[in-house]
């Protein structure tokens, strides 16, 4: 069962198009990350999921609920992480009356809602600050009691603008976990907007690329990372020349493409069990000490690269 | 529609802007200047008076002149806390949260509504009984027989007109709230707003003649005049806030 269907989801802002005929079906209990730049339209793809803005063209639809139709009824079984800087909560509230707010507008049972946001409070370390001022805490204390927030009434779907952005590396990992715990307890699902590739590589099981409001690549995790495998790079650590060994390898046919960094290239081989050691022997033969021939492990950073560099072009 | 929901947001407002504290000394300080005006001018009055019969030509004067002041006293916090209803949630960046709860728009809007038309009635109320009492309690004291001020043409001024305007206020409030981002551009708004509802307060001023004697029918007649001008701005204004109100708007504004 498809929990998020985005269908020709499109939104104008004067002559820009921030997203442009969106299309994406997210299974329940998937940890779903959108990825892409600054301004590349995820932000905006989050508001019109959490009905605060509405489509210029197509729509979605939310747990069965349509976003233009039945907005009440999304916002009631969606949570939402605005992005960074509006996430804010209340600064004259005390940490914990900012959940009783949210807990009250969202009807959640009275006689749960102290359980639950002791519960949140505790989870995310912030059980000892329930009596201050939220304009008193940190900017990741207060991203994290943000984050209580949106979890607060159980939500089907939650919606995370940069959920780790504002977070040292503790507390984003705690709210890895968080997000991981929640759904393998619950079955929740989860849409996080990020341009930080490892986070998303960490936790989400399912990823498509975003670039001017267009989706890149979709898939599975896995399946983008098998993809990834199957390139065949190797990183060549030398001490000498970078240029000369680069153009060495330049020269070899069976190289498809090289990269230079400060202390090695990477290069694209065919047929590596076969070409390899030629390769290698070129560059010794020419002087050229090797450090290091290794495989290249792939990293999603690479296959990001690649299709947002082709997007822009 | 669930009232308890506007009620909920209109409660957290009303607690959240107690805790500002130029709102909440505006308030007291606005709450205090009229009443301290009205009795300080009926003491006047009534203890400067040479009889019974003069003091109450005098207060058949002053009373249509004075009541409206009541009224606008509690316009002024109305208009602050309005501003800060939902130009101070995008100011503080709370705003997109807020619209992310399954608040309808018009429990958002009631609620919204309510945080301000609660303390301010609360005021107009508060400041019409302390200065019934402060009067009846000085022309006691004085050996007169008590005199209600304002008087009963006041008194159906202000508990009609009144509460419309208030509500008139937060409906401007909630039309511009689309349209401005700063609370401080709220203000200068409202302050505007509160000139143009001076004017159907001050109606009755037209009914003194030149020799400053008041006809009781011409009282009648400006404040049925400023009853209706008020229940229009209401549902002109109150009818436009409420189809005018546009979350994407809102939320795109920058
Ligand atoms: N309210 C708005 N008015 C005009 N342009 C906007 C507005 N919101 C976003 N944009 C533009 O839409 C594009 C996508 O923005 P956004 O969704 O915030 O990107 P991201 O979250 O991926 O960084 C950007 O070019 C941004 O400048
Ligand atoms: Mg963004």
């Amino acid at each position: 069962m498809d929990e998020v269907v985005i269908s020709g989801l499109t939104k104008n802002f004067g002559d820009l198009v921030a997203v442009d005929h969106m299309e994406l079906n997210i299974p329940g209990g998937t940890i779903f990350g959108l990825l892409g730049p600054n301004g590349a339209g995820k932000s905006t793809t989050t508001r019109l999921l959490s009905t605060l803005l509405r489509p210029t063209d197509g729509t979605a639809v939310v747990c069965e609920f349509d976003i233009i139709e039945d907005p009440v009824r999304v916002r009631e079984i969606t949570g939402v992480l605005p992005e960074e800087g509006n996430h804010t909560v209340y600064p004259s509230l005390t940490a914990y009356e900012n959940l009783v707010y949210f807990g009250k507008l969202y009807s959640v049972p009275e006689e749960e809602l102290p359980e639950r946001i002791e519960e949140l409070l505790t989870f995310m370390g912030l059980w000892d600050r329930k009596d201050d001022k939220a304009g008193e805490l940190s900017t990741g204390n207060r991203q994290r009691l943000a984050l209580c927030r949106a979890m607060l009434h159980r939500p089907r779907v939650l919606l995370l603008d940069e959920p780790t952005s504002a977070l040292d590396p503790i507390a984003a990992k705690r709210v890895r976990d968080l997000i991981l715990n929640l759904s393998r307890q619950y079955g929740q699902t989860f849409f996080i907007n990020s341009h930080n590739l490892p986070e998303v590589q960490r936790v989400c099981n399912r990823i498509a690329i975003i670039d001017e409001g267009k989706i890149l690549l979709e898939g599975n995790t896995q399946e983008l990372r098998e993809k990834l495998l199957a390139k065949q790079e190797f990183r060549i650590r030398i001490v000498g020349d970078i240029e000369k060994a680069s153009s060495i390898a330049k020269s070899m046919d069976f190289v498809q493409e090289v990269k230079e960094e400060v202390d090695s290239i990477i290069v694209t081989i065919e047929d590596p069990t076969t070409n390899n050691s030629a390769l290698m022997q070129s560059l010794l033969f020419a002087g050229i000490k090797i450090v290091e021939f290794a495989e290249e492990e792939a990293t999603l950073e690479d296959l990001y690269l690649d299709v947002v560099k082709e997007g822009d072009v | 529609m669930a009232l308890n929901k506007s009620m909920i947001v209109a409660r957290t407002d009303l607690s959240m802007a107690m805790k500002v504290s130029y709102v909440k000394y505006g308030l007291i300080f606005t709450a205090a200047i009229g009443p301290i005006m009205a009795i300080g001018t009926v003491g006047l009055l009534v203890f400067t008076a040479a009889n019974a019969t003069d003091l109450l030509v005098i207060m058949q004067m002053v009373s249509p002149l004075m009541s409206p002041m009541l009224g606008l006293v509690a316009i002024i916090p109305a208009s602050l806390i309005a501003a800060n209803a939902l130009v101070g949630e995008r100011e503080q960046n709370t705003l997109e949260p807020l619209l992310c709860t399954p608040l309808t728009d018009r429990e958002l809007l009631t609620g919204k509504v309510l945080s301000s038309f609660i303390p301010s009635i609360v005021l107009l109320l508060g400041s019409i009984v302390i200065t019934e009492i402060a009067t009846i309690a000085m022309f006691l004291i004085a050996g007169y027989p008590p005199m209600l001020f304002p008087d009963i043409t006041g008194l159906v001024l202000l508990l009609t007109a009144g509460p419309l305007v208030i509500l008139a206020m937060n409906s401007v409030m909630i039309l511009i709230s689309g349209r401005v981002s700063r609370v401080y551009e709220a203000y200068q708004v409202s302050g505007a707003s509160v000139m143009i509802f001076m004017i159907p307060m001050l109606l009755p001023l037209v009914s003194l003649d030149s020799g400053g004697a008041i006809d009781p029918a011409a009282i009648w007649f400006s404040d049925i005049i400023t009853i209706l001008i008020a229940s229009v701005l209401f549902i002109v204004t109150w009818a436009l806030a409420f189809s005018k109100f546009n979350r994407d708007r809102m939320v795109s504004l920058v």
